[in-house]
């Protein structure tokens, strides 16, 4: 499984876990049905204190992102179209948060942040735009 | 049931020096604890009371529920230990040395042995004298564990080893744990292990503890603040400001660690000294480290 770990940034190792698996799940590259590897494989693998990946993964349970199964592997929860689209704006809005607090710390206005996240967008469609009549 | 307990533990060197005062923390089953602290602040002297190496003066440690110093063997056939300045014998072979632990512990586990002998790609006919600083740790290390003790204790394990070599220790310490469910007290100035390895972290400042909590709690509640020298701020003040750890003065600013979340503390801050622009935020081990030993007064 695609995750990361980076033990020095201030977010604590179990929610680096979390965020990286929704994140997946989000994007699709973990489908409802697929295996999560085992507390153990994870731990073994990316060098870290196996209670932090159970803790990532009780969280996920708790959230009903996963489905623990006695004696079998985790795996991703059975989804409708709905929730993959809430779990999509989640993930987005996560994203948003710390941006928003940057403009509350600069003192930016709602209108200049907007019209600047507008204009992103915009330039993100257009290179699109671009590849495609190459 | 506490795998280690450590009671109101003092010790004086005999030169009258105070090492440690008055400490207390206990380890229970299956936790994994980072002992922190400067050279210095009584970290190797902790461990070695718990290996019933050191008596304590006033105070008091138990190790599986009973005094290290009263049933040493009973004590030692459990615990795994490795330390910095451990020294074996440099005329014997590592086969030899491994044969010998082999025989001091029942529980010995060959095939884990020659798993870590391969893994750190140790040549078992060479003699321990003719090893690298890092290989001589190896051998210690796979001594250590290969018994599957049930308490780890880990003096500095991977002080002089290589990134590489590091990582295949931490390996082993992550096997040990989740093959035999062991319990961990280590002490590391690689905070990246620490990150990694702990699921609470014990700071010792000048023989006293000065933190006891979980990783976790310590990313999550707890924050650094820099504040700008101005206006009347000063350590004076910010140390009486609720939540206030430590409070470290450099020449433009004072960093202030705090025991908040950083939406908690601003406000708090901004109040207490009356001012404006106090910058918060979440830090890792490391610097949280360097804030905190160097933030005491």
């Amino acid at each position: 499984m695609l995750i990361v770990v980076d033990p020095h940034s201030g977010v604590p190792v179990y929610r680096q876990l979390m965020d990286q698996i929704r994140f997946h799940v989000a994007s699709g590259l973990l489908k409802p049905g697929d295996e999560l590897p085992s507390t153990r494989a994870l731990s073994a693998e990316l060098g870290v204190n196996p209670m932090t990946i159970s803790k990532a993964y009780s969280f996920l349970e708790r959230d009903g992102l996963v489905e623990r199964r006695p004696g079998k592997p985790l795996i991703v929860s059975g989804a409708s179209v709905d929730d993959v689209q809430t779990r999509k704006l989640t993930q987005l809005e996560d994203s948003l948060a710390p941006t928003v607090t940057v403009v509350r710390q600069l003192g930016i206005s709602d209108e200049e942040a907007l019209s600047m996240f507008r204009q992103m967008l915009g330039a993100g469609e257009g290179s699109d735009e671009g590849k495609d009549e190459r | 049931m506490n795998v280690l307990e450590f009671s109101n533990v003092h010790r004086a060197y005999d030169r009258g020096v105070d090492v440690l005062h008055g400490v207390s923390f206990a380890v229970g089953r299956g936790e994994v604890v980072g002992l922190l602290g400067k050279n210095g602040a009584g970290k190797t002297t902790l461990i070695r009371i718990a290996m019933g190496m050191l008596s304590t003066g006033e105070g008091s440690v138990s190790v599986f529920g009973v005094d290290p110093r009263v049933e040493p063997v009973a004590v030692k056939s459990r615990i795994g230990y490795v330390s910095e300045d451990q020294v074996l014998p440099p005329f014997l072979t590592v086969r030899e040395i491994v044969s010998i632990h082999r025989g001091l512990f029942p529980t010995w586990d060959d095939p884990m042995a020659e798993d870590l002998l391969q893994g750190f790609s140790l040549d078992a006919g060479a003699k321990i004298g003719k090893l690298s600083k890092g290989q001589a740790r190896q051998v210690a290390l796979l001594c250590a564990v290969a018994h599957r003790p049930e308490l780890l204790l880990l003096d500095e394990p991977a002080g002089g080893l290589d990134p590489a070599a590091r990582r295949e220790f931490l390996e082993t310490s992550i096997r040990l744990l989740n093959e035999a469910g062991s319990t961990i007290l280590f002490s590391s100035h690689y905070m990246t292990d620490v990150e990694r390895m702990a699921e609470r972290v014990v700071m010792v400042h000048e023989g006293e503890l000065l933190i006891d909590k979980s990783l976790d709690d310590l990313r999550e509640h707890h924050c650094v603040a820099l504040v700008p020298r101005e206006n009347g701020a000063s350590a004076e003040k910010l140390r009486t400001i609720e939540g206030c750890l430590g409070v470290r003065e450099r020449s433009d600013a004072l960093h202030a660690v705090f025991a908040l979340a950083p939406d908690g503390a601003i406000p708090l801050i901004q109040t207490g000294l009356g001012v404006d622009g106090v910058n918060c935020r979440s830090v890792g081990l490391e610097e949280m480290f360097i804030e905190l030993a160097g933030g005491q007064s």
